[in-house]
């Protein structure tokens, strides 16, 4: 059947394997004149027809999982819920280290907080809410959106050749609102509460004292619930 | 590809909710613990669950252990194992306790002090005990992240697929894996083995609302490694799930509770299949929309409509009950949103709905303690694979034939727990006494050869056939001819992979993880088609058009596969206690009572019908003094004794 120029979308996906990027082009067709089109489903068709082995990460399909976000006109974006047009460029995260495609390497992220977040708090009486505030920064998909252009992630820049055993040594928003989220629980001891500042001022708070400000790939204030209350804490305004 | 070697006490496969409270467990009683998680850490069906979780004695006062181990018991059609109902049970606050110790944060109930429940009990449970929370699967996730994370104690691979486990002698010595960020093969030697990898509902995609990555490894895996395997004719299918556009298909638009007082389904004619829907089960709503397609009366996609504009229309309960389907299922409302027309988003277009595939009930076979069983009955742990264990959805033998809603998250904090306790002690008291590495040597040479296949066939492409064959044969309506086309499909699979072809990458090879996925599919489809063979007649999860329902009052058995030395696959039958019959006609009367009254609320004038309803939210609504939004969740199974709704 022939395709009317309507249910195309010219799509540019680049590719990465063994170190070096390529620029497929891809013609993605519609199943409706009205569809409207997710980043991911146009992944899975190139997958389904001229890149069988196209590597990139999805999960749930409804942003929810938090694992799909890849890079669309370079600015990080969630796939499973990212409308495409004519013409966009579809790439990996360029704030992380690609391994494949579109694929990159999370982990050095949360291995920066092993052995750092103050949870288990056994000895307490569990029955104990939380503020509204911790409720917001558990909202947190893991998505990584949000080291884009972070001064203090940028940092680690040297580091973003895949290298596997080694933690990044700054910090970024996402690790910031872990730290926070354990500040915020009414079940830490006060000794806690320090040290969770006290590794955010070792993770590279002070940075963030002229950064114009992080942005969250699901819409937390980052700015107003972690940033600015962790630096008010931290003294670094004196 | 290059090797590394590697020695722990216990191996945890998976990072959701099973895996991550039994690395927790094992890692406390002081054993060395890897978990692998071919998913990034945490992200798993628990992560995107909807985060309604049991807690017993969280609404009432006069729940009980046994109450609630009655309710599952009933649920799943007589087929559940009592030690592990009762397991469940008992362990079911402590689970929950372990989760707010890394970090879980439920509502208080200022009156109880406990975790506020739903207002609701869900269909099936008889009393109170379902806790919501805020942000949903999303906030459990980060508990099960903490629980891995915060210590420090514990060791962790994310994006690294197991491939097979290595048994010596009926003997678990360890697995061997693919870490696709080094590209490498892992062996990693060790005494126990906790298999906490999820489900198989991806042998549906797009047909189910659950994660890309539930490809059957836990089954495939445990199989292979010679386990016994039980209920594996038993999948959950939801029954409202959206068609269309492609980005939604599968994903979950509502369950029965939410179609509410008048909602209905009808056929492409518009004709009603059923009635009543707020009181039927999944399976029973799933099991109409598919003998209609199956008539062809079948929506386009092969659905049929969920016609809920009768609720909408009565003009004073009308308005409550769109808050009423708003706050319900708030990520499921959301999907319909975005996903259908607003005049159908509002119910006055009807839904055309499908069912996506949702959960395995059955799985390993196991004991309380999740370790690995054989024999007659409820088995024996010395026929078993010793050093295995389950927890989660991989194992079987718990919910039978059908789940209570809100159980899943919980069963992976009990299970977790117990094996990941039990697991430290083994290694502890049956250390490795390794003579040689052959079994391993010989794993890796076999993967050393798939990796330089140059055939014609890609494993994605397989990967899209089985899932479009399963759908339609192994679904959620069989029959003995699709059966039977299964199983000629699967000897043709089992063709293709050896003639595959596998890229020369090392690092994140994306065409040596499709194939170890499909083969997992394979395998695990097998074992599926070898349970609903056995079981020639329809109760549950499985749906034999061609065959009589089994009565209720007939002695429940399970059905057991494994695998024979030369890879033939065996099935057979176990036999289970029966729920005294005075119990189950209770039951059952209670259900036709309830039914009754909600058909007689259909029928009456609109005028009174609707001063009926109105009374009727304004219940749930209101008169909770508790809760400031309404929240009912859903049930699954049987309808619950004091669900009024
Ligand atoms: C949309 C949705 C809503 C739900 N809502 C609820 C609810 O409200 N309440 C409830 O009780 N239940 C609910 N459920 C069911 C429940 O979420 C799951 O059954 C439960 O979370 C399963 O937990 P698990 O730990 O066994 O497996 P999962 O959480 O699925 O974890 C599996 C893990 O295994 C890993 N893995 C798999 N294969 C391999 C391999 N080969 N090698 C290495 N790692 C591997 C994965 O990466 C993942 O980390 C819902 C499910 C869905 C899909
Ligand atoms: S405010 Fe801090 S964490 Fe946020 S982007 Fe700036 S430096 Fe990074
Ligand atoms: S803070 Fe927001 S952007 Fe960052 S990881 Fe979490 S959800 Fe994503
Ligand atoms: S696939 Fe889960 S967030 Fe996109």
């Amino acid at each position: 059947m022939k395709q009317n120029s309507k249910d195309i979308l010219d799509v540019k996906i680049v590719t990465h394997k063994d170190g070096k990027d390529k620029v497929v082009e891809f013609q993605y067709r519609k199943s409706s004149i009205n569809e409207k089109t997710m980043a991911l489903d146009v992944l899975l068709q190139a997958q389904d027809t001229i890149l069988p082995n196209l590597a990139f990460r999805y999960g749930c399909r409804a942003r929810n999982c938090g694992v799909c976000t890849i890079d669309i006109n370079n600015l990080p974006r969630i796939a499973c819920r990212s409308v495409v047009r004519n013409g966009d460029v579809l790439k990996a995260m360029n704030t992380l280290p690609v391994l494949s495609d579109l694929v990159v390497k999370r982990d050095n992220i949360s291995r920066q907080l092993r052995g750092k977040l103050k949870t288990n708090t056994t000895k307490n009486d569990l029955n104990v809410e939380a503020p509204k505030e911790y409720h917001e920064l558990t909202a947190c998909i893991e998505c990584y959106a949000c080291l884009e252009k972070c001064p203090m992630h940028e940092k680690n820049s040297h580091d973003l050749k895949p290298n596997y055993e080694k933690e990044y040594k700054w910090g970024n928003p996402f690790t910031l609102l872990k730290l926070q989220t354990v500040i915020l629980d009414p079940l830490t001891s006060k000794d806690d509460v320090k040290y969770s500042i006290n590794s955010a001022i070792d993770f590279g708070l002070e940075e963030c004292l002229d950064c114009p400000g992080c942005k969250c790939g699901v819409g937390i204030d980052l700015k107003g619930k972690v940033i600015k209350p962790l630096v008010e804490k931290s003294g670094l305004l004196r | 590809m290059n090797v590394e070697w590697k020695k722990y006490d216990v191996l945890v496969i998976g990072s959701g909710g099973a895996g991550s409270h039994a690395a927790h467990a094992a890692s406390n009683k002081g054993a060395s613990v890897l978990v692998v998680s071919k998913d990034p850490l945490g992200v798993s069906d628990t992560k995107i669950s909807e985060g309604l979780a049991t807690v017993r004695e969280s609404g009432s006062n006069d729940d009980s252990v046994e109450t609630l181990s009655e309710n599952i018991k009933m649920a799943g059609a007589d087929l559940s194992i009592e030690s592990l109902t009762n397991a469940f049970s008992q362990d079911s606050k402590l689970a929950y306790d372990k989760y707010r110790e890394n970090g879980l944060r439920p509502t208080i109930s200022l009156k109880s002090q406990t975790p506020k429940p739903l207002p609701l009990p869900l269909g099936g449970h008889t009393r109170r005990r379902t806790v919501g929370h805020n942000n949903s699967g999303i906030a459990f996730a980060h508990a099960n992240w903490n629980a891995i994370v915060s210590k420090g104690e514990i060791d962790y691979k994310e994006d690294c697929w197991i491939i097979d486990i290595i048994v010596d002698k009926k003997t678990v010595i360890g697995a061997v894996a693919y870490d696709a960020q080094k590209g490498i093969i892992l062996a990693i030697q060790c005494p126990s083995v906790i298999i906490a990898a999820g489900g198989l509902s991806t042998l549906y995609f797009p047909k189910t609302d659950t994660l890309r990555g539930n490809t059957g490894d836990s089954y495939a895996l445990a199989v292979r490694a010679g386990a016994d395997m039980v209920d594996m004719e038993q999948i959950q299918f939801l029954p409202f799930c959206l068609t269309s556009p492609p980005s939604y298909e599968g994903l979950l638009a509502g369950e029965p509770v939410t179609a509410s007082f008048l909602g209905v389904l009808r056929d492409k004619n518009k004709n009603i299949i059923l009635d009543s829907v707020f009181l039927r089960t999944r399976a029973q709503c799933s099991e109409a929309i598919m003998k209609s397609v199956e008539k062809g009366n079948g929506t386009i996609n092969g659905g049929a409509f969920l016609d809920m504009s009768a609720n909408k229309r009565a003009p004073k309960s009308g308005p409550y009950f769109m808050e009423y389907l708003k706050t319900s299922l708030p990520s499921a409302y959301n999907n319909v949103r975005q996903a259908l027309s607003k005049p159908a988003s509002q119910c006055d277009e009807l839904w055309e709905v499908r069912p996506g595939a949702h959960y395995m009930m059955g799985g390993l076979r196991v004991n309380e303690f999740g370790a690995s069983v054989a024999g007659e009955l409820y088995g024996k742990v010395d026929l078993g694979v010793s050093g295995l264990f389950a927890a989660g959805q991989s194992m079987g033998g718990l919910f039978g034939a059908n789940r209570l809603g809100s159980t899943s998250l919980t069963e992976g904090a009990v299970f977790g727990l117990r094996s990941g306790e039990a697991a430290a002690k083994n290694s502890i008291y049956n250390p490795l006494k390794l003579q040689s590495n052959d079994k391993f040597l010989k794993k890796i040479s076999e993967i050393d050869n798939i990796l330089v296949t140059k055939g014609k066939y890609s494993s994605s492409s397989i990967k899209k056939d089985i899932q479009k064959a399963c759908w339609k044969n192994l679904g959620p309506i069989r029959d003995k001819k699709r059966l039977n086309k299964i199983r000629k499909l699967i000897e043709l699979w089992k063709k293709k992979i050896k003639n595959i072809q596998i890229e020369d990458t090392l690092i994140w090879n994306q065409s040596f993880i499709e194939y170890i996925e499909v083969k997992n599919m394979i395998d695990t489809a097998e074992i599926m088609l070898f349970a609903a063979e056995e079981r020639n007649g329809s109760i549950g999860g499985h749906v034999r058009i061609d065959c009589k329902n089994i009565s209720m009052f007939s002695k429940p058995y399970s059905t057991v596969v494994n695998i024979n030395n030369d890879k033939s696959f065996n099935v057979k039958r176990v036999y289970r206690n029966r729920t005294p019959l005075k119990r189950m006609l209770f039951y059952k009367v209670e259900e036709i009572k309830r039914l009754l009254e909600a058909k007689t609320i259909r029928f009456l004038p609109l005028s009174i019908k609707d001063k009926i309803l109105e009374k009727k939210y304004k219940n749930i609504m209101e008169n909770n003094d508790e809760m400031s939004s309404i929240y009912p969740g859903s049930p699954e199974a049987a309808i619950g004794e004091k669900t009024t709704l």
